[in-house]
């Protein structure tokens, strides 16, 4: 099972930066039997430094280099109505990736029916989730907005849960004069079983695991006036079962969210301005004694301004907010009732970095955080509450080469 | 003193004015310096069905989001590199779509399985025997390039 894995990660390691350094002379398209075959890819290295906690690594008062994207994917278009996909990814990040090559996305996407008006068809596979406006790419350094997506929503906590899904999306695109609209819906299995994502959501204590369900996620994106401005609403749903391990502190219970994201984003030539605004209520239901039944309204959003200062270079500026309980926004309550300091329940994050695209292929980025509050750090790189720290800074350095 | 004081303070303001002026001038023809933008009409294969196509058709196919010609026929997308002054006067004059825009468009496709990149040529000359020899092709090129061999087609 693991043979394969290994192998590929090695490919993945040693074999692939020396082949995209070759890669730029040569063509990335290849026909194949008459249609195309594209292949395409990226390689990103991150170093982090922060003067309290860890993130992404051990990078307090050290500079981490625990973070690292590495993806490879193909395409082929028989026909005008079919596209075969495959993406490769490695993700690399602290204590809660490791960064094992796994399937990222492999789908047949069939466009059923097209035409002026807009077309409709379905994907089938493992789909990247249509969740806020980043998720689909969220580990594309290029397509980002910055270093660090917003933690607020697109957590690296709990990517696991809306990063892709095993299962069906349905699309219908509407194309008017004035604009496109572009809607889906989608049945999938998250990629839950893993030891990371029990963690993300019941800690490192309990020793079972969750049992991936088929989730629902459905998205209405407008798109006005060529992409001016975009706006949309995504709903997730899910619920997953837990199975308890042996001599486990929680019984077998279950979890079940409705999140819900309003996006909204204006484009004009130099600026851009974008804000997404999440409900994240959670539910546990049937842990036992030590986990009694109960609801947290998690709520986040964040604002983003950033600036074409020349055509290479970019600058951004952020405030990003996350609540883990709306109705105990400084965690005074959960304090008192757990003795674990109050400030692990929100963070507040500046955010401030520049872009530099030396060419088209290959992009540096610059970025510093000053957080307050620590919501949003994983329990992996941070195992003991007592030496987190309220306010933290936060520096990041990242360069990205892609073809 | 008052009065020398304030003389200063003036000339101070109008010399941070004018370096200001001059600083947000040399910015402006820095992000703008091709104001000379050429004039681009679309171009499609000679025997393509259509002489004239809508502007909302035009973005979902150079948005790599409509695949087929209304007779059912694949299309082929060909354009020019990200800054070239062809690329950027066409996505916005005619698409009217600004080039970063389009291009993240593409990214966030390809990268997550659902579409494919436009084919890039390097030159006019390439752009125009491309679309002249590929069924189904279009894409663009400055009004006065345009050759028999293609078909022009107008935005509707």
């Amino acid at each position: 099972m693991y043979a394969p894995f290994k192998f590929a990660k090695t490919v993945v390691e040693r074999f692939v930066p020396c082949a995209l350094l070759l890669w730029t002379t040569f063509a990335h398209a290849i026909n194949l039997m008459g249609s195309e075959l594209q292949l395409h890819g990226f390689l990103t290295q991150g170093l982090v430094t922060t003067s309290d906690n860890n993130f992404l690594g051990q990078s307090n008062k050290k500079a981490s280099t625990d973070f690292r994207e590495i993806g490879l994917n193909a395409s082929l278009r028989p026909t005008s109505d079919l596209q075969l996909s495959a993406g490769l990814l490695s993700h690399k990040a602290g204590g809660t990736d490791n960064g094992e090559v796994r399937l990222d996305y492999g789908l047949v996407d069939w466009t059923v029916s097209s035409n002026e008006q807009g077309r409709s068809g379905i994907r089938l596979g493992r789909v990247k989730n249509s969740y806020g406006l980043y998720n689909k790419t969220r580990d594309v350094a290029f397509t980002r907005p910055s270093v660090l997506l917003p933690q607020s929503i697109y957590f690296e906590r709990t990517r696991n849960l809306t990063v892709a899904g095993d299962g069906v999306e349905f699309y219908l695109d509407r194309n008017y004069e004035a604009g496109n609209l572009f809607v889906t819906f989608a049945l999938g299995k998250p990629q839950l079983g893993s030891e990371a994502s029990k963690v993300a959501l019941v800690g490192l204590v309990p020793n079972g695991r969750f049992e991936p369900k088929v989730a629902q996620i459905s998205q209405v994106m407008y798109e006005g006036d060529g992409g001016k401005y975009r706006l949309g609403y995504t709903v997730l749903r899910f619920d997953t079962p837990y199975k308890p391990g042996v001599k486990d502190v929680l019984q077998a219970g279950q979890l079940k969210s409705m999140v819900q994201i309003f996006s909204a984003q204006y484009n004009a030539e130099n600026w851009s301005l974008t804000s997404e605004y999440a409900l994240r209520p959670i539910s546990s239901r049937n842990f036992g004694p030590n986990s009694p039944d109960a609801t947290t309204r998690g709520q986040s959003y964040y604002i983003q301004g950033s600036y074409r200062l020349a055509p290479k270079w970019e600058a951004i500026l952020r405030y990003d907010v996350l609540y883990t309980d709306r109705d105990d926004r400084d965690g005074q309550a959960y304090a008192a009732a757990t003795r674990r300091p109050g400030f692990t329940r929100f963070s507040k994050d500046w955010t401030a970095g520049v872009r530099f695209d030396l060419t088209p292929e290959l992009m540096l980025r610059a970025e510093y955080h000053r957080i307050d509050g620590t919501a949003y750090l994983p329990v992996q790189d941070n195992p003991d509450p007592r030496a987190l720290e309220r306010r933290w800074d936060m520096f990041m350095l990242l360069g990205s080469f892609r073809f | 003193m008052k009065n020398l004081l304030s003389i200063n303070t003036f000339a101070l303001f109008w010399r941070v004015c004018s370096l200001y002026i001059l600083g947000a001038f040399l910015v402006t023809t820095n992000s703008y310096a091709d104001n000379q933008e050429p004039t681009i009409v679309v171009i499609a294969f000679p025997s393509t069905s259509e002489n004239t196509i809508s502007r909302s058709s035009l973005r979902a196919i150079f948005g790599m989001r409509l695949n087929k010609w209304p007779a059912d026929t694949p299309v082929k997308v060909f354009v020019m590199k990200d800054d070239t002054p062809e690329h950027g006067a066409f996505s916005k004059n005619i698409l009217q779509v600004f080039p970063h825009q389009l291009r993240l468009a593409w990214d966030r496709q390809v990268f997550s399985g659902q579409g494919q990149y436009p084919e890039q040529v390097v030159s006019l000359q390439e752009m125009l025997s491309k679309i002249a020899s590929t069924p189904g092709a279009i894409g663009y090129i400055k009004t006065s390039e345009v050759t028999n061999n293609v078909r022009t087609l107008q935005i509707r």
